[in-house]
């Protein structure tokens, strides 16, 4: 007497697309904060600070989510000896992840900026961190954006290796439901559709920003 | 030059790493007495009128959803009384198989009560209540699939979850040329034999039962019972408060019927008699 | 709540952990090597071919783009066998990441293949040459440049993403420390030695491919050095 796929089956599934949602939302804020302060300490002229991110990025990088999402789960309760709930944990290992990738991203929009507008503004005179805030940004931002919603997208993807470690998000519900209806035909490409529905417009979206960009910048695109 | 960063990065995230071992290991060293101070965890949940309690919601009949797809099942069903004979709130915390002890350690749920049967190895690691159940692991599989018993398994693929108890005892009566395919989910297991991707897999007989009923195309059946266990609840080492409550708690349910009541309502069978722990 | 770390247990299962990272290296080229020549053919069919077939490739690559690789695995592995397709662990994770990786490496062939001058192409068509040969001449070599260090970032990305195959019983590096660290409890020790593996891992093709780099595209060139500017 297993349940056939129904409506509540896919209410259920719809539900958890809730807490994707809000897991990628609360780890794309906290990534963009730390992201900033990375991309910073990347690009800035004091040593240790260009090498301490350079490390952190690195381990990010260079290792899997998967790895550190069960390092924060089961190593940072033991190591500090606290009580940490299941949701911190999980918002703090993809709040890093984010923060790493984005801090890279947004490097290499500032790095693109042409070292004109740095000497330019330094003769207004501007100094570095009045630079940075009123010439650069706002001028790496532009070209920031079109990988920034790409890595949202990478972000949303990321967010279903939380059901590895039990976290109820969208493809924790599938397996939930497969669970209770043993309808894995219908239910795992079913999932994949609902996420595709959540990825597809911020990935053409990112698609036309990128071509007014280039555009504005003078570029022509072969396709 | 990015890359010479990343080198110095990693050759600094290298020593990083040592030096938090060494910290992280005297930190341990420091705290090497269990806190029993006044207000133990009893205190604090009284207190605060909440117990957090594991849920494995993949397990059968321990632990389900239910047709609304709310967490249901015997170890939920008893997880709820406990909560209503403390006077206390419940959080059930979702948990897979290998989750349930370290949840318990990492302090995300100060009960786990997910038909963890009593072990040796177990028993290292936490403080087992007097148990309140008890189960059987056999080995289930299509009725197609030709095993009688332990060395009718060699060549075949044979499903198994991780931090179980037949994780514990399978591997050590499978013959060789048994090939073991590990899953980390009870319901990733019984997917896995449903779908034809093992021959036959270890769990509880109850589960075998529920995924035969659940499923009479696939015609499942018992092959042979591997073993049988009690199982209880586990609190963290250091928790003798909560554990003698619970040693209290199950010698008063086990008088007044509640935990065989619970226990027939899910599984269909009688309670055997509990011994005491 | 007091821990005691016990390294001493993970070295006791280093054979064990070798192995899995052994697995891990193997999937990942192999998923390299074959969805590499699947991409060059859907890079080839979506700058080339008729209309339906460009189509065709484009919605291939934005599902596999859009859509999680962990759900990708679970529909091979789980949800095929109910249609009579049936692969086994390791086959199933071979083709889910040779499929995954094809997806993105078929975008990053087509960049390359576009970022070839027009100029060179339309004097290969003065030449006489064929569309094969074009390719052949024209537009490989140039385009396995450009594109070589996306390449070699998505082929790390590819092997640091082999963790999630795990979730299907595959006795990689995570399948393996999954296993150990549910048998011992010393979940941290486990976690923190693996991870340690796969930034090696990591690092070191890193290296490897940047070495292969500059052997093959910067060194001894002098025609391609002064035409690539």
């Amino acid at each position: 007497m297993s349940r056939d796929f129904d409506w509540p089956e896919f209410v259920f599934l719809v539900g958890a697309m809730r807490w994707t949602i809000v897991l990628s939302l609360i780890a794309f804020a906290g990534g963009g904060v730390g992201g900033l302060l990375l991309a910073v300490a990347r690009t800035s002229s004091i040593r240790p600070l260009r090498w301490l991110a350079a490390t952190y990025i690195g381990l990010i990088q260079g290792t899997p989510l998967l790895m550190q999402l069960f390092l924060a789960f089961y190593g940072l309760a033991v190591l500090a000896g606290v009580r940490i709930d299941p949701w911190p944990a999980v918002i703090l290992a993809f709040t890093l992840y984010a923060a790493a990738f984005l801090g890279e991203i947004w490097r290499g929009a500032i790095q693109a900026i042409p070292r004109q507008q740095w000497e330019a503004a330094a003769a207004l005179p501007l100094t570095p961190a009045a630079q940075l805030r009123y010439v650069i940004l706002p001028q790496a931002f532009r070209i920031a954006v079109p990988p920034t919603i790409g890595f949202l997208v990478q972000l949303v993807k990321g967010t279903s290796v939380a059901s590895i470690i039990g976290f109820v998000e969208l493809t924790r519900a599938g397996q939930l439901m497969v669970n209770v209806t043993f309808q894995p035909l219908i239910v795992y490409p079913l999932v994949a559709v609902l996420y595709f529905a959540l990825c597809w417009p911020m990935s053409f979206w990112s698609l036309r920003l990128e071509r007014k960009l280039d555009a504005a910048l003078g570029i022509k695109r072969a396709a | 030059m990015k890359r010479r960063d990343m080198l110095i990065g990693a050759a600094t995230a290298g020593a990083a790493g040592v030096a938090l071992l060494a910290v992280g290991t005297e930190a341990a060293h420091a705290q090497a007495t269990p806190p029993q101070t006044a207000g133990g965890v009893l205190d604090r949940i009284i207190k605060d009128k909440k117990i957090r309690i594991t849920a494995e919601v993949t397990s059968p009949p321990f632990g389900i959803l239910d047709r609304n797809n709310q967490p249901d099942g015997s170890e939920i069903e008893t997880s709820r009384q406990l909560a209503k004979d403390l006077g206390v709130e419940l959080e059930l915390v979702q948990v897979t198989a290998p989750q349930r002890i370290p949840a318990l350690l990492a302090g995300r749920a100060d009960v786990a009560i997910s038909s963890l049967s009593i072990t040796f190895d177990r028993a290292k690691t936490v403080m087992f209540a007097p148990p309140h159940g008890a189960l059987s692991i056999v080995i289930a599989g299509a009725k197609k699939t030709a095993i009688k018993s332990a060395s009718d398994m060699a060549g075949k693929k044979i499903g198994i979850t991780r931090a179980t108890l037949e994780e514990a005892t399978v591997p050590g009566i499978a013959p060789q040329g048994t090939n073991i395919v590990y899953f980390d989910d009870i319901a990733a297991t019984l997917q896995a034999m449903v779908s034809g991707q093992v021959d036959a897999a270890g769990m509880s007989a109850f589960a075998a039962k529920s995924v035969a009923d659940r499923n009479p195309r696939a015609e499942i059946e018992n092959k042979f019972t591997v073993r049988t266990a009690y199982y209880g609840a586990a609190v963290r080492p250091g928790d003798f408060d909560l554990l003698q409550f619970l040693r209290t708690w199950v010698f008063l349910n086990k008088q007044n019927g509640v935990l065989a009541r619970i226990y027939q309502k899910y599984t269909e069978i009688p309670l055997v008699d509990l011994p005491v722990l | 709540m007091s821990y005691v770390f016990q390294f001493g247990i993970v070295w006791d299962h280093l054979p064990r952990l070798i192995d899995g990272a052994w697995l891990t290296l193997r999937l990942s080229v192999g998923a390299f090597l074959l969805g590499l020549a699947l991409a060059a053919l859907l890079a080839y069919a979506r700058t080339s071919g008729p209309r339906w077939l460009r189509i065709a490739v484009t919605a291939y690559v934005e599902f596999i783009r859009n859509t999680p690789f962990l759900v990708q695995l679970f529909v091979i592995y789980f949800s095929l066998p109910a249609i009579g397709i049936r692969f086994e662990a390791v086959t199933a994770a071979l083709v889910g990441m040779t499929l995954n990786f094809a997806g993105y490496a078929t975008e990053i062939l087509r960049a390359g293949i576009e970022s070839v001058p027009r100029s060179q192409i339309e004097a290969g068509h003065s030449l006489g040459f064929t569309r094969l040969s074009i390719y052949r001449h024209i537009i490989v070599f140039p385009a396995l440049r450009a594109v070589y260090p996306a390449l070699a970032s998505q082929f790390i990305l590819l092997m640091l993403g082999s963790s999630i195959v795990a979730a299907i019983s595959v006795e990689e590096l995570t399948g393996i420390i999954n296993t150990l660290q549910s048998t011992t409890f010393r979940a941290f020790e486990f976690y923190f030695v693996a991870t340690a593996f796969y930034l090696v891992m990591a690092v070191g093709m890193r290296l490897l491919l940047d070495a292969v780099y500059w052997s093959a595209f910067v060194r001894g060139r002098p025609v391609e050095k002064a035409w690539a500017r």
